[in-house]
């Protein structure tokens, strides 16, 4: 038994645009993009606008603003299935170590409150 | 005539090991199997890819048939999410939500399912409007009777009334046994003190939990808008005194923590289900940790079951294992606790 995983270890890259990660979402089913709410991500204390993330599900790639409409069965966060998250960052990321938090928020329509969840990780590039 | 209570196991229960991969859909049913169940609950957007599309496939309907053959597994719920709130700027139309809980209803007997859950959350309109199609494909709708909801209460009232006015035989209640905790779950605690919460914070939570147990809790009202209703019921349960104790003890954010997480359970009395048996067709025997000697520390299994047995029940107990969310940081084992929750669960019915 080991403890849960969020992270591809294996899913870290950079270029000089931006960074890209792959996630998995803490939740117990599959769900239309539409009801992510929230991804938020912070990189080495640095918050990225929300206009700067996309989310990328079964080779389509979605901006947070477009994903509010995303209602697929092709294009649904699958349960178990990362996700890779894009985000613009001028110049990318340096080569060495650097600290990740997530911050998801998904809207299951039964819920009196949304579930939320920060998956924070170390890696390096 | 006596009882005729059956064991299934909600593939929920396997949701850290199919996560990480390691269990597949397949895998799950083959480990179902393994406990001694005879009957299998889905949920068909946890564990089916690109739902709902695969269903309409007979390919996949074929392989789905094949899969229950060999493991000589009845579908006994298949369990819906009325995701009417699919978009942020709106709430489906009525129309809109009556057509999503008809197609729910028809990919639950394309599977095999004669019985579908929905959740609290769906309007009484939405389920009187499907009922005619529930008939029509031979599946009931079954609403949950989740914690903080209850059986007796002014909200189950409601609809008691729709099944009185309608007569519908299509309609009825799936009790949640996380409605039937004595006591917050152990691995709840453990987890809170992984945290760092304070064994004084952690007793006073306790104690606040017993005297709402001894006390009897009061009851949420009926009302669609969930963080309200919710808010009212935890409030007129003791929520601010315990807050208020919890802070004045020095509480940091695990002892807050572990106070707030107490409301996600409750108590109820196990005659709840003799008094309602007429419109209970399928349950969900919610566990969060059973120890080696068969002993489920939260939920009052032999109580419940017994009042199953009494009541002649007719049905399954489908174990819903929720242990694994507090053990994620340290290691979830679903599969040993599904086999020990179904061993409980056969010696209480056969005992």
């Amino acid at each position: 038994m080991a403890a849960r995983q969020y992270y591809d270890p294996n899913g870290f890259t950079t270029c000089d645009k931006g960074f890209s990660f792959k996630i998995k979402a803490q939740y117990y089913r599959g769900f239309t993009l539409s009801i992510l709410r929230e991804l938020n991500v912070e990189i080495d204390g640095e918050e990225i606008p929300r206009d700067d993330v996309s989310i990328t599900v079964n080779g389509e790639t979605f901006t947070m603003e477009e994903a509010r409409t995303v209602v697929d069965s092709d294009y649904r966060w699958e349960f178990g299935e990362f996700a890779k998250v894009n985000v613009k960052k001028e110049g990318g990321l340096k080569a060495g170590n650097h600290h990740l938090k997530v911050f998801q928020k998904i809207a299951p329509s039964y819920m009196p409150f949304p579930v939320e969840a920060t998956c924070e990780t170390d890696f390096s590039i | 005539m006596g009882h005729d209570i059956k064991r299934s196991v909600s593939l929920y229960s396997y949701q850290d090991e199919y996560y990480d991969g390691t269990l597949d859909l397949e895998g799950c049913l083959r480990e179902t199997a393994a406990t001694g169940a005879t009957g299998v609950e889905l949920l068909a957007e946890q564990m089916i890819k690109r739902f709902p599309l695969p269903i309409e496939d007979e390919k996949f309907r074929e392989d789905w048939f094949n899969n229950l053959k060999k493991y000589n597994l009845t579908p006994s719920c298949y369990d819906a999410f009325l995701e009417n709130k699919l978009f942020d700027n709106r709430t489906l139309s009525l129309g809109e939500q009556i057509n999503m809980m008809k197609r729910d209803l028809r990919l639950a007997h394309l599977l095999g399912f004669d019985v579908i859950r929905t959740l609290v959350s769906t309007p009484m309109d939405v389920i009187e409007g499907s009922l005619e199609y529930a008939e029509k494909v031979g599946v009931r709708i079954g609403l949950e009777v989740h914690a903080p909801f209850s059986l007796n209460s002014g909200w189950a009232d409601g609809y008691m009334e729709m099944i009185n006015r309608t007569g519908t035989k299509f309609f009825g209640f799936i009790p949640d046994m996380g409605i039937f905790c004595k006591n917050i779950p152990d691995v709840v605690r453990d987890k809170v003190r992984r945290h760092g919460a304070k064994e004084e914070c952690i007793k006073i939570v306790d104690d606040c939990y017993a005297e709402r147990v001894a006390k009897g809790f009061t009851k949420i009202k009926y009302d669609l808008n969930l963080g309200k209703a919710n808010m009212e019921y935890r409030m007129a349960n003791g929520m601010k005194e315990m807050m208020d104790k919890v802070k004045a003890a020095g509480g940091a954010d695990a002892d807050f923590e572990y106070a707030d997480a107490s409301f996600v359970y409750s108590w109820s009395e196990p005659q709840d289900i003799i008094d309602n048996i007429d419109y209970i067709f399928h349950t969900h025997a919610k566990f969060y940790n059973v120890h080696e000697d068969l002993k489920e520390t939260a939920v009052a299994l032999p109580e419940v079951i017994e009042a199953f047995k009494k009541a002649e029940y007719k049905g399954f107990l489908s174990s819903e294992y929720e242990g694994g969310e507090h053990l994620r940081d340290v290691g979830v084992d679903s599969i040993t606790q599904v086999k020990r929750h179904q061993e409980a669960m056969k010696r209480c019915i056969e005992a």
